[in-house]
This record gives structure tokens, sequence and C-alpha cells, in this order.
């Protein structure tokens, strides 16, 4: 398979102190594919996406996105066409929801200061835009009947939705989601898998963080795993779940004696 | 005659009252992200509570005895007021919008100066406060004021106490938790309202110590002598690295010296000959403080706390 | 609002509803028939209460709480024509204005006896009317109050053990009026609006104002209670361009109400007060930067417009026309508030409220300090700039059509009505007022004003969705400042004279950094009209209360605190915290897998 690639991640590494966090790790992501990024807690997959989005500046290695390095500041990132989620799902809680959507247009809209002063025929018709793009995106995730609603009163399941039409906004090329299925049962996680195929099917690729394996092998083309900061694996299905190292990261190996050396860079 | 180990102990000394009245700021702010606008006027009334005491003792007490005495006036008058506006004050308003606690905290203060200037007896004007008495002392070239041993004193023996506190005790280290995580603190059943209770008190008794220290060395206390010192106080908590205890006494010192050798120097500086002096040390002191935050924006032993996603 | 909605409907005091609504609506007959007695024998009190069938001063205000409490205990007779007066249908309403009366009333008795010296001063007709007030509230006690069972009350009342219940009881739905009648309810509403406002400025001795505030404050509750006030508000909604142009027609219209100068000074200068405060309202409640030095950018505009004003105190011999010196006052502001945020608004949080607290102190010392002796000698030091003329707008000539220059100075007569000095500048402010209102509101709800609010929620997210925090909070800041500075050019104007003391932190008297913080948060954060309501009471309450002289900033402190014990999100809740009642009746379904179930997927 050809794709052509669009983030290409070099030798990231991210250290605290003497602490290690995420060291040397590669990834590549190709235009339309769903990369899986697995790996038990604390193994630094959370640091990992901060230093992609620049909300961290790696210590060591290179971060681009269609062939230019990325700056590590998280609104240029944005820009540039990454949009994230976070894990413990940080909406603007005293918006409403289709405002929260709205402020994801922010990179792709220029109105200023002067023009929303004086509200011309222009400013106008990108207001008008930005809400019918946004709307459209409360359609494809199935919040549109609450645009009106508090972002802080949806119940969990659709702000984790809501974040997700949120960084669509941004019209990206590239969407990170970290760990979208946290605390979901599995109705809500299998609706979830049919969501990031419909995003896919929009054209954007994915990376996602993911604990729940059995989430990542169905809907991932590529899986990486992340232990103690290294990656030790990517591949397919077969090769992930049949590496002997994966195993003794998720079930534990009898000398590890080194377990949390990366546990307290994450929380 | 060389001037600059003058201006050091002159600095140093200030810097320690500013200190002492900052931890009362940083104990607040690090448990309950309360900018304790009232702290100020805290410091007042324990000056106020020891003077009192001061005016109750028969004439012709040795201060040996009387200093002991105000200071446990004070300090009762501060811890009460404090713990009072944390009960009635502050404690209905946890959960309420971030501000509304610190328009509380305008009103505070602003409540408890009036009170003074209204009802205590003569409080419009500066009150005469005691000074100790004797020759000041010549130490390698500096000339300390016999008043200012009280501070010497007392400020070390103050952040031991403090130090102490905090590590070696349950309730210390339960002040400890409740900074890092309130909500974990609850869970593992720590009283954060104690602890919150324990944090104004504390940093209450210091601000009483500190208004005896400012008492003694100034020779007066006034019903307005809370409002710039506790900016400054919050100054050097900041510069410390706010919620780091040891922070704001460093922040003090540095605040301290930082006005004294401005107060000295700055006009030598070529271009400056209008800047100098005692009117402008207020300006150099926040000078300073702007750029600290630049250099290190957690202050000066303030740990960078990494945004977590 | 996650608590439970358990409330009851029962009686405080445990009467038959029937005959304590009767008593309630005898009461309040009673009430109004006592405000055309005598209260007192002499003229010694202020507003000569001693006339029989004429009420005076403070009876007027006994008049008008027993009239609406009347209106509205009739209204829940469900007379017809008056129903639009209590469309919740609930007597919480009821209680509220029969406690207004009666505070309005004993407050009057109290303050007879006690200036007077003893309750022998009171005539029959004021014990008359402290009796049937309180008949009226008993009977309104007695009607079925939404309220806290026992053990569950929240909120202040739970003192007096009225354990009232804030409940938002759902309003019938509105029978459609046609458009134009919509239009004069709105005019009718701002009329009356402006008649209490005007009656409430024109107070001229402490104990009206007093019970006016009083009053005031109950008959807003009752109203918002009966649920009037929702209607209102419903309709204004609906038609915002009018209730806007209403709005500042009814203010435009103040001076032409007035006969003197007297109330327009301070009629001016709480329009100066209120703008800044609205400006500061961008900075604080949209962006969420706290700013505690904010007035140094009115003082920043009022040194800048001083010094080009030509005033003989001024080391620059300059004098600017009209329109520049209102330019430069708002450009030299924008120039310090970059100055001052671009090296600090890096930081988070609450080292921006230090910093700003510090720029204030700065200002206000250098201001001082620039006196020739202790800095160069630009400003005069604390003697201020003095003798700043008044502001000339030139003449000029458009197509032929001659524009006469005008002198905010002297007394102009339009329509035969004479406009004096200050109501000239009243004028003018009041152009300034709707300027910074047309920006804050067109701001606000833009790609701007979302990213704001964005980052005042949660600045890391409003960076990942790609917002420059840094350059949008200077933004915020460099446009408050510039609204501060503008008002700034007006004040140095209307006050002929700028110096350091007026900007202070904390003060006896607005504006300061306190106050208008407080104005801001008090009337309610990004919101518009919550500033101005704000900043109009913390401006009028220090004037009008002067008879508490020495105790006068006391009483304010203390009123900040039981507000915010009371009110903590301010007098007049934000758009979001309504649209948060009202979600209030859905259930909260975090637990809930179905209705996430259902919409799930694509």
């Amino acid at each position: 398979m050809t794709t052509t690639t669009l983030l290409d991640v070099r030798g990231v590494t991210m250290r605290f102190g003497g602490l290690t966090a995420v060291n040397q790790v590669d990834l590549t992501v190709g235009q339309g594919e769903i990369i899986g990024l697995i790996g038990p807690n604390g193994a630094g997959k959370t640091t990992f996406f901060n230093c992609l989005t620049g909300l961290y500046v790696p210590t060591e290695g290179t971060v681009s996105y269609r062939g230019t390095i990325l700056p590590p500041k998280p609104h240029l990132v944005t820009r540039a066409g990454i949009a994230r989620t976070f894990q413990n799902i940080r909406l603007f809680a005293n918006m409403t929801v289709l405002e929260n959507v709205l402020v994801g247009r922010h990179t792709r809209t220029r109105e200023g200061l002067l023009s929303a002063v004086l509200r011309g025929p222009g400013y106008r018709r990108a207001e008008a835009e930005s809400r019918e793009k946004a709307m459209e995106l409360l359609e494809f995730t199935g919040l549109a009947a609450k645009a009106d609603h508090l972002s802080r009163n949806l119940p969990y399941g659709e702000q984790r939705k809501l974040e997700i039409a949120r960084a669509l906004a941004s019209d990206p090329g590239l969407l990170l989601l970290d760990e979208p299925t946290a605390g979901m049962n599995p109705q809500e996680t299998r609706a979830a898998e049919e969501l990031v195929f419909a995003i896919r099917d929009r054209g954007i690729s994915v990376l996602v963080i993911e604990h729940d394996m059995r989430f990542i092998f169905n809907l991932c083309d590529r899986t990486a795993v992340l232990v103690q900061g290294q990656k030790i694996v990517e591949g397919d299905r077969e090769t992930v779940q049949s590496d002997e190292r994966v195993i003794t990261a998720y079930l534990g190996a009898p000398f590890d004696g080194t377990g949390s050396t990366a546990s307290e860079a994450e929380k | 005659m060389n001037e600059l180990p003058q201006q050091l102990a002159n600095g140093l000394i200030l810097g320690a009252l500013y200190g002492l009245v900052a931890i009362g700021y940083t104990m607040v702010y690090g448990i309950v992200q309360l900018i304790n606008f009232a702290h100020g006027e805290i410091f007042m009334v324990g000056g106020f509570g020891a003077l009192t005491a001061y005016l109750a003792l028969p004439g012709g007490t040795t201060l040996w005895l009387a200093v002991p005495l105000m200071l446990a006036a004070g300090i009762t008058v501060s811890t009460l007021v404090a713990v009072g506006a944390e009960r009635f004050a502050y404690r209905p308003l946890r959960g309420a919008p971030r501000l509304a606690p610190l328009i509380t905290a305008i009103g505070l203060s602003i409540v408890l100066q009036q009170l003074v200037f209204s009802f205590y007896p003569d409080a419009k004007k500066a009150k005469v406060f005691p000074k100790i008495p004797g020759d000041a002392f010549q130490v390698l070239g500096m000339t300390i004021q016999r008043s200012d041993l009280f501070l010497i004193v007392a400020a070390p023996v103050c952040m031991i106490i403090l130090g102490w506190f905090v590590n070696r005790t349950r309730s210390g280290r339960a002040m400890q938790a409740t900074s890092q995580d309130p909500d974990t603190a609850k869970l593992m059943g720590i009283d954060t309202d104690r602890i919150i209770v324990l944090a104004f008190a504390i940093g209450a008794a210091f601000a009483a110590v500190a208004a005896v220290a400012y008492g003694l060395r100034t020779g007066q206390v006034d019903f307005r002598m809370g409002f710039i010192l506790g900016l400054k106080a919050f100054t050097a908590a900041v510069l410390g690295g706010i919620g780091n205890i040891y922070g704001a006494m460093v922040g003090g010192l540095v605040l301290g010296l930082a006005e004294g050798l401005a107060t000295a120097y700055i006009q030598h500086l070529p271009g400056m000959h209008l800047f100098g002096g005692g009117a402008w040390k207020d300006v150099w002191a926040f000078v300073l403080l702007i750029v600290v935050l630049l250099a290190r924006p957690q202050g000066l032993l303030g740990e960078r706390v990494a945004d977590r996603a | 609002m996650t608590t439970v909605r358990s409330t009851e409907t029962t009686p405080v005091v445990p009467i038959p509803s029937g005959p304590a609504r009767i008593l309630t609506a005898a009461g309040a007959t009673g009430t109004a028939a006592s405000a055309f007695l005598a209260w007192t024998w002499t003229s010694g009190f202020p507003g000569d209460l001693t006339v029989y069938g004429y009420p005076g001063g403070l009876q007027w205000l006994t008049l008008a709480g027993a009239l609406i409490t009347l209106l509205l205990t009739l209204a829940s007779y469900h007379l017809p024509g008056l129903r639009w007066t209590s469309p919740s249908g609930g007597n919480n309403g009821i209680l509220y204005a029969a406690l207004g009366a009666a505070a309005t009333t004993w407050f009057t008795l109290i303050a007879i006896s006690a200036e007077l010296g003893g309750l022998a001063n009171l005539e029959p007709g004021g014990w008359a009317a402290g009796a049937t007030s309180l008949i009226t509230l008993l009977g309104a006690l007695g009607l079925p109050l939404d309220r806290h069972p026992r053990g569950a009350g929240q909120g202040i009342t739970r003192y007096l053990g009225l354990r009232l219940a804030k409940v938002e009881r759902p309003l019938p739905p509105v029978r459609e009026l046609p458009s134009p009648i919509e239009v004069l309810l709105i005019v009718v509403a701002f009329a009356t609006g402006l008649y209490a406002i005007t009656f409430g400025l024109d107070t001229d001795y402490g104990e009206l104002f007093t019970a006016y505030l009083l009053l005031a404050g109950f008959t807003v509750a009752a109203l918002t209670k009966s649920g009037l006030v929702t209607r209102l508000r419903a309709l204004a909604v609906k038609h915002r361009t009018v209730t806007t142009g209403a709005a500042f027609a009814a203010a435009a219209a103040f001076p032409f109400t007035q006969s003197s100068d007297q109330y327009t000074s301070v009629a001016t200068n709480i329009l100066i007060f209120a703008t800044v405060a609205l400006g500061l309202n961008i900075v604080v409640g949209l962006a969420g930067l706290l700013d505690l030095g904010y007035v140094a950018f009115l003082g920043v505009g009022a040194y800048a417009a001083a010094l080009v004003s030509g005033s003989p105190a001024s080391p620059i011999h300059v004098h600017f026309p009209f329109w520049a010196a209102m330019l430069t006052g708002a450009a030299v502001s924008i120039v310090f508030g970059v100055l001052i945020g671009a090296p600090t608004l890096r930081l988070r949080g609450d080292y921006l409220a230090i910093v700003t607290l510090g720029f204030g102190e700065i200002f206000r010392i250098t201001m001082n300090n620039l006196n020739g002796t202790t800095g160069p000698k630009v400003t005069n030091g604390a003697n201020g700039i003095p003798r700043i003329p008044d502001l000339v707008s030139p003449g000029f000539t458009i197509r032929g059509l001659h524009i006469p220059a005008f002198d905010f100075g002297r007394k102009h007569s339009i329509g035969g009505l004479e406009l004096g000095r200050f109501s000239n500048y009243y004028l003018l402010m009041l152009l300034v007022t709707a300027f910074v209102v047309l920006v804050f509101a067109r701001v606000g709800n833009s790609r701007i004003g979302r990213a704001w609010i964005a980052i005042r929620e949660d600045e890391t997210a409003a960076e990942a969705m790609g917002i420059n925090g840094f350059r949008l909070k200077l933004l915020a800041f460099a446009l408050g400042a510039c609204m501060a500075g503008l008002a700034g050019t007006v004040q140095a104007h209307v006050s002929y004279t700028v110096t350091p003391d007026q900007y202070t932190f904390a003060e006896a008297l607005p504006p300061n950094s306190a106050f208008l913080l407080a104005a801001v948060i008090l009337g309610g954060m990004g919101t518009i009209s919550g500033p101005l309501v704000g900043a109009t009471l913390l401006f009028l309450i220090p004037k009008k209360l002067e008879f508490l002289s020495d105790y006068q900033l006391l009483a304010f402190g203390l009123a900040l605190i039981v507000l915010m014990r009371v009110r903590p999100e301010g007098l007049i809740p934000n758009r979001r915290r309504q649209l948060e009642f009202h979600e209030a009746d859905i259930p909260d379904q975090a637990a809930s897998p179905e209705t996430a179930l259902t919409k799930a997927g694509a």
C-alpha cells in the first residue's frame, strides 16, 4: 500500500528532569490511514500526543506534517491541519454545543475585530458559512438537536462526540483521538468505532490512543505499541498480538523491576 | 563611608517583614487558590490587637514582659478575625464563580479598615506604638535599631517552626496533600475544611508577628498600613513562587533588598538621577516583579507546572 | 443546580389561603390609604409627612409598594385584565412585594422616631401604616409559597424560617400580540424604567434614597417571581433593535427631565463609570483576565487628554480639537495596554492580577512623582493638571450645510429646553457608552468573542483549537484599555482637573479599580446590562448615603460581602446561566447509555 505520508515523527524524545517519558519514537501516518497507539498505563502515550500537538516541546526529534516541520505551538499545529481531543474531556463548559464547534472554526476563518464591529456583508457571509459547517458537523455526530444546550449539560458520551465535532471543525487532515472510548460501555464503544470509520471516509486520517485492544484491532490499519516510552513494535493485528514483548508488557513479566519509570510523567 | 552594608541590612529587615506577611498569602493561595485580599488588613488588626494589649498594661511595664503579651494579643486578634472571615465570608462561597470570593475579600478588606477607623479610639490618625529604647547597635558598619532585634529573632524562629510544622506534623502533611489535590485529600480522609482554617490561622499569626515588628520598627500603627504592605507581601509571594512557603520568605527578602538598593543607588545611574529615592521605590519593586516573572514565570522557587492534557 | 428539585408549596404562617389572600388585599388597601394620612406632627423630618389627604416624600414609596402588592394579589384572583402582572401564578411575588411595602414603611417609621427622638413623634397615620403593612405581610406569609421542605433549606431566607425556594415556574404560553403593541409595551416599560431611575437619581435626602433602594430591590424581586420580568425579557429579545433604541432614547431623554445641572453631573459620572466598567467586562468577563489596575487606563486617557487640552498647566502647549483629543486618549491607552500586556499575558492566571495591580499603583505613583522635584516635570504631581478647557467641536460645512461649532461648556437650548454644561457632556458620554455597548455586543458574539470565551473556559483546549491565546488576550487587553481611555478623555474635561488620586485601587468614591471590578462582578460578568446596573448602584449608593458619612465605606464593604453571599453570579445572570436554569429541568443523563446509543454513530 503506497500512500502519501501525512505525519512523520522522527526520534521524538521527551525528558522531564531525569525521567524519560518518551524515548526515540518514530511514527508515520499516511493519507487515509487509521493508526492505533496502545500501551499500558503510563507508557507515555499522552505525553507523546502532547509532543505531537505542540503542548510539550520535545527534548529531541522532529514532527513534520505534509513534509514541513511543525513548530511546537498548539495553535500553529492546529492551523497546519492536525486536530486533537483530550483524554479527560476539555470542552468549553459554559458555551453552547454550537459555539464549541464554532470555536473549532477559528483557524479557518479570518474575521477580525474591525469586521466584527462593522458587520459588513463579508463578515456575515463568513459567519453564516461557519454556522452551516458547524451544523453539518453536529448532524454528522448526531448532536444537531442539542445545538443550543450548554456543553456541560451533555451526557458523557455526547461530550466525547462534541469534542470530536469541535476538532473536525478545523478541517484537519489528521485527527488525534486520546482514548475516545474511555468510560464507555460496549455499545457506545461500537458506535465510536462507526464514527471513526465515518471520519476516515471523509478523507481524514486518524491516530488513536487506546487501552482497549479489541477496539484498536477492529479499527486500525496499523498499531504501534508504546511501553515505558519506547515503541517496541508496530504492525498489523497479527504482528502485534504475537509479539512476546507486548504480552510481557501487558501481562507483566516476573522480574520486571523498572515498571514505574515512565508512569510519573503521565497522569 | 560605604553605605552598602547599611542598605543591605535595611533591605533584609524590610524583606523579612514582607516575607512573614507573604506566607499568609501563599498558604491560602496554595490551598484554595484565593488571593486573600483582606490579608493586609489581618496584619493591620494584629498591630492594633498588640497596641491594645500594650495600652492595657500598667505604665512602666518592662518591654521584656510587654512584647510577649502584645504578641499574644496580636496573634489572637488576627487569628480570630482570619478564621471568622474564612468561616462566614469565604466558606459559603466555595463552588461559587471564581471571582466571587475575590470581591468578598475586597469587601472584607474595606470593612476591616473601616471598623478600625470608625470604632478604635482615636484611630483616625496613626497611633503611637512603643519602641524598644536604647542605642542602636553598630555591627560590621551597619546600624541596627534595637526595635529591629525583635524581627531579626522572630523571622527565623517563625520559619523554623513553619518548616517543622509542614514537614513533620500530621496536619502539615495533610496541608501539603490538600494543596496538591483537594479532592483526593478529602477522599483520603483529610478534613479539608480544618486544613483550610489552619492555613488561614497560621497566615494570620505570622501576619500578627509581622505587625508587632512593624509597629516596633516604625513606632506607629494606622488603619491603612495593611494595604500597601499587603500589596508588597503579595508581590513577594508571587516573586518567590506562589504556593511555596519558603519562596514567600525568599521573595520578601529579594523584594526588600531591591527596594533598599533601588532607593539608594538608582539615582547614581546615568540618566536616572530623577528616578531614585523613596518616591520611586514602589515602582522599582513592581518593575522587579515584572522582570522576574518574565524570566521565571513560576517565581523564584516555584515549580514549573506542566499543563496536563 | 443538580440538587433535588424538592420544593413544597406551603404557607409560612398556617392560615387557610382564602382568608390569607383577603387579609393581604385588605392590608395592602389599608397601607395605600394610610399613605394619605399624616405620619408625624412636625415638618422637621424631610419630605413633610404631616399633610392629610396628600402623600409626601417617603409616603409615595409606601403607596407604590402597597399598590404593587395589591395589584399582584388581585391578579392572583385571576381577575381579567390583571393576569399579565403575574404570569407565573406563584405567590412568592406577592410576598416580596409585601416585604417591600413593609420594609419601606417601617424604615420610614424608624427613621422618624430616630431622627426626631422617640416614638412620640409618630401620628396615628404612621401607626396605621405600620400596622396595615404588617397585616399585609402576615397575609402574604399565609399564602401557599414555593419553599424548601424543612431541613433541606438553602439560601439566605433559611435564617428567617422562610425557606423560600428559587423556583422557575413554567410560564403559560404567550398570547401572540400584534407587533406594534409589543413594541409599545417595550416603550412603556422603558418609560416606567426611566421614571423610576430618574426618581432614584433625584432623591435629595438619604432616607428617601434608602427607602427607594429597599422598595426597588423588593419590587424587582417580586416582579421576577411573578414572571413579569421573564415576559418582558422575552419581548426584549424578540425586538432587540427596538429595545436597544428605546433604552438609549430613555437615557438620552434624561437631561430633558432635569431642571438643573445638579443631577446631570451625577448621571454623567455614572455613565463614565459604567462605560469603564463595561470596558473592564471585555477583559474580565469575556477573556477571563483578572485586571486589578484597570482604572489606570482611565487615568492614562484622562492624562493624555489633559496634556493636549491646552490647559495652561500642561507642559505640552498644544490645544487639540475635540476629536483629536479623544483619539489621542484612546491611542495612548492602547499603547499602554500593549506595553503592560505584552510581557505579562504570556503568564498564566493570577499572576496577571498582581502585575496589573502593580501597574495601577505605578501609574498613580508616577503621576505623583512627575512633578519636577522627584522626577521630570510633566504632570504637576499631586496637584494634577487643572483648568482643562471645555471641549469644543469645531464648526464645519458639508455640501453647503453649515454645522456650527459646539462648545460643551455653554448652555444650549433645544426645543425650548435649556441644556447645561453637564447635559452636553452627558449626551456626549452617552454616545461613547453607546459605542462601547455596540463594540461589546458585536465583538462578544463573533469569532473573536468566542475565542475569548474559549480562552476563559480552558486556555489549553482553546490553543488546541488553533486559537493564538497570547494574541487574543492582548487584543482583549488593548481593546479594554482603549474603551477606558476613551472614557478618560471625556472625564478629564467633565471634571476640569485630573489628579493622581482619582485613579487609586480602592477609595471611598468610584471610579477606582476595586469599585470597577465590583461593578462588573456585582452586575454580572460577561453581560452588557450587568456592569451598567452594577456601576449605577455602586456610584449612587455612596453618593446618596452621605448621611452615613463615616460609615459609608463600611456599609459598602458589608454590602459587597452580603451581595456575593446572596448572588455570587451577579445581579443580572449571564445568558449562559439562564440556559442552565432552563436545562435544570432535564434530568442528569450522565449514566444513561440509551440516549447516547440511539444517536451514536454517523
